[in-house]
C-alpha cells in the first residue's frame, strides 16, 4: 500500500513510437494523493500518451512509473484495479442506455450487483443524467456523453482518476458543470486526479499543480500561482518593427524589468507596475528606433507562463 | 470467464437492439440454401432425379461453412469498429485478461453462427436434405461448427488488430474467403477435382469440418462420393487445432496491436 502520500510517481518514463518519434521523453512525475495535477501542453506534446502508459494501455519503452506504489509494467491488473479513466474521445457504445453502460463497466470490475445499483444511481444523480439514463447514449449531447464517462470514471471507486481532456469540445455551460463536479471530487474524496488540457483556465480553475508539457517534456512545473508569478507582476506585450535587437538590449537592461521573451514577432516584457512603466519602455522603443504597432498591458496568465518556456502560444500546433 | 461472459452477453445484445441483424442473420442462410441449393439440386437432377436431393445433402455442410465464415467476418467488423471508435481502451483499462476480450468476440460469433446453422439444417431438411437421426451426430455436428467458427474468427480478429483500414480489413479477409469455400469439398466432391485442387483441399480446414458433418450430421450421398474417406477423428483434431491456432493469431496480433 502506498505510504508516502504519492499517488503517481514516474521515472524517466519514456515512450518512442518509431526511431524518430519520441512521444514521452524521459518524463519525471511525481504527484501527490488527493490532488489535482494539470497536465498542460499543445496537441502531440505526449499527453495523452503518458496517460496511455500510466493507465496500462500501452507500455513504455524504458523508464518507469507507479500508480499508489503499484509499477505499471510488473503490477498492470492491480494498477488497474485502482484507476479511473476518461479518454480523450468519447468511448461509449452507442447501442447501451447510459444505465446499462455504467453497468456494464461495473460488472468489468467485478462490483457485486447491490453497490453497483446503488453506486449507479448516485453518481447519475451526481452528473444530473436521471432522466436520461434508460436511453441509449447515441441519443445523448457532447456534455451529456462526456458527464456520463466521468460517472463511468468514477463507478469503480478510483483512487486515482485520469482525466484526458475532460472538457474537450464542450460549450462553456457543460464545461463548467464538469469543473464543479471534479471539485466536488477532490473535496469530499481522497482521489487523486491527473487530468490533461490544453485550455488555460481549465489548469487554472481546476489544479493545485500545472505541469506544461511540450515534445515529450515538462518544462515547468508549479502551482498556478506560482508559475505566473513568476512572471513579474504585469506583463506588456509588444508587436512593432524595426531594430527590434537594439530595443532589446535597452530593454533588457531596464532595473525593473523582471522577464523578458522576443518570439514569433511578439516581445513579452514583466515588469513590476505595467501602467507605470508603459510610457518609458515606448520611451526606449523609440531610442531604439523600434517602432510600435500595438501595445498591451495584461496581468500575467499561464499562457504567458507557457510562452516563456516554450517560445509558442499554446494555440500553435 | 466472467469478462468473456460480459462480452459475449454485450455482443449478444447489441443484435438484439438491431433486429435487422437478427432478420439477416437469419434470412441469410435461408437464402443460401433456398436459392443456390435448390438451383443446383435442379441441375443436378437433369441426369438423375435422386441425385437433385442428394446434392442437397451434399451441399448443406458447405454452406453451414460458408455461414461461419461471414458471421466470423462480420464479427471481426465489429471488432475493428470497436477498436477504431475506441471503445476498446474501456476493456484494456480493466482489471480484466486480454485474452478475455478475444473470447467473448469469438464465442458470440460462434452463438451466431450456430443458431444460423441449425437454421439452415432446418430449411435444408425441408428442401430435401436427409439429416441424421442420432442427436450425437447432431451435437457433434454443432461441436465442429463451433471450433471452426472460433478458428475462423481469430483469424478475422487477427486481421482487425493489424489494420486501421475497414477496407483494408474486408480485402484481406474475402482474400481468405474464396479459397477457403471453393478450395474444399464443400460444393463438389474430393475426388472429381484435379490433383492440385486437392492438395489445396486437404490444407484446407473447411474440408474437414464438412467431411465430419457429412459423416456424423447429415445422411449418406452415395451419389457424390464417399464422405468417410478422411477419419472422424482427424476431422476432429484438424477442427480444434485450427481453432487453437485461429485464437493464438488473435491473441497475438492484438498484443502487438497493444504494444
Amino acid at each position: 500500500m502506498n505510504t508516502n502520500r504519492t499517488a503517481i510517481s514516474t521515472k524517466e518514463l519514456t515512450k518512442r513510437y518509431a526511431e524518430d518519434i519520441l512521444a514521452v521523453d524521459r518524463l519525471d512525475l511525481s504527484i501527490q494523493t488527493n490532488s489535482i495535477y494539470a497536465l498542460l501542453g499543445p496537441n502531440g506534446a505526449g499527453k495523452t500518451t503518458t496517460i496511455s502508459m500510466l493507465t496500462t494501455l500501452i507500455k513504455p519503452t524504458s523508464g518507469n512509473a507507479q500508480i499508489t506504489g503499484l509499477d505499471i509494467v510488473q503490477q498492470p491488473d492491480e494498477v488497474r484495479k485502482r484507476i479511473g479513466v476518461t479518454f480523450q474521445e468519447i468511448v461509449l457504445d452507442p447501442d447501451l442506455t447510459g444505465r446499462e453502460s455504467l453497468d456494464f463497466h461495473a460488472r468489468l470490475y467485478g462490483i457485486e450487483k447491490s453497490k453497483r445499483l446503488a453506486k449507479i444511481d448516485e453518481l447519475l444523480t451526481l452528473v444530473e443524467l436521471e432522466q436520461a439514463a434508460d436511453r441509449r447514449t447515441n441519443t445523448y449531447s457532447g456534455g451529456m456523453k462526456r458527464r456520463l464517462e466521468l460517472a463511468r470514471g468514477l463507478i469503480t471507486n478510483p483512487m486515482v482518476l485520469f482525466l484526458d481532456e475532460p472538457t474537450q469540445g464542450l460549450d462553456p455551460q457543460n464545461r463548467a458543470k464538469l469543473w464543479e463536479y471534479i471539485r466536488t471530487l477532490r473535496e469530499n474524496t481522497d482521489m487523486t486526479l491527473l487530468l490533461t488540457t490544453h485550455y488555460m483556465d481549465e489548469a487554472e480553475a481546476l489544479a493545485d499543480r500545472v505541469g506544461i508539457m511540450d515534445h515529450g517534456k515538462i518544462v515547468v512545473e508549479g502551482s498556478p500561482r506560482e508559475l505566473v508569478s513568476q512572471m513579474g507582476v504585469d506583463n506588456i506585450q509588444i508587436i512593432g518593427f524595426g531594430n527590434q535587437d537594439q530595443f532589446c538590449v535597452y530593454a533588457k537592461a531596464l532595473p525593473y524589468v523582471e522577464s523578458f521573451n522576443a518570439s514569433n514577432g511578439i516581445i513579452q516584457i514583466g515588469v513590476d507596475s505595467g501602467n507605470r512603466r508603459l510610457v518609458e519602455i515606448v520611451e526606449t522603443a523609440n531610442k531604439s528606433e523600434f517602432s510600435i504597432e500595438d501595445i498591451s498591458v495584461a496581468k500575467p496568465s499561464l499562457g504567458d507562463v507557457f510562452l516563456k518556456y516554450t517560445g509558442r502560444q499554446l494555440r500553435d500546433k | 470467464m466472467n469478462a468473456t461472459f460480459l462480452l459475449w452477453q454485450k455482443h449478444m445484445k447489441r443484435a438484439l437492439v438491431h433486429p435487422e441483424e437478427i432478420v439477416g442473420m437469419l434470412i441469410q442462410p435461408i437464402l443460401w440454401v433456398i436459392l443456390f441449393g435448390v438451383g443446383m439440386r435442379s441441375l443436378m437432377g437433369i441426369t438423375n432425379p435422386e441425385s437433385g436431393n442428394d446434392y442437397m445433402t451434399f451441399m448443406v455442410p458447405g454452406i453451414v461453412a460458408l455461414t461461419a465464415v461471414s458471421g466470423a467476418i462480420a464479427g471481426g467488423s465489429t471488432w475493428l469498429n470497436e477498436r477504431l471508435i475506441g471503445i476498446v481502451k474501456e476493456y484494456l483499462a480493466a482489471p480484466i485478461p486480454r485474452l478475455s476480450i478475444l473470447m467473448g468476440n469469438a464465442t458470440s460469433i460462434v452463438s451466431k453462427v450456430l443458431i444460423q446453422s441449425i437454421v439452415i439444417l432446418i430449411v435444408g431438411m425441408f428442401m430435401g436434405a436427409k439429416l441424421s437421426a442420432n442427436p450425437l451426430g447432431l451435437l457433434g455436428g454443432l461441436l465442429l461448427i463451433a471450433g471452426y467458427g472460433i478458428g475462423f474468427s481469430g483469424f478475422a480478429l487477427a486481421v482487425a488488430s493489424s489494420t486501421d483500414s475497414s477496407e483494408g480489413y474486408h480485402m484481406m479477409i474475402f482474400l481468405l474467403q474464396l479459397p477457403l469455400l471453393f478450395l474444399s469439398n464443400s460444393l463438389y466432391p474430393l475426388e472429381t477435382l484435379p490433383a492440385w485442387m486437392r492438395i489445396g483441399a486437404y490444407a484446407n480446414p473447411t474440408t474437414y469440418v464438412v467431411t465430419g458433418l457429412r459423416q456424423i450430421t447429415l445422411g449418406p450421398v452415395p451419389t457424390m462420393g464417399s464422405a468417410a474417406n478422411i477419419p472422424l477423428w482427424i476431422c476432429f483434431a484438424v477442427t480444434v487445432g485450427f481453432a487453437t491456432l485461429g485464437m493464438y493469431m488473435a491473441l497475438k496480433a492484438f498484443m502487438n496491436a497493444i504494444k
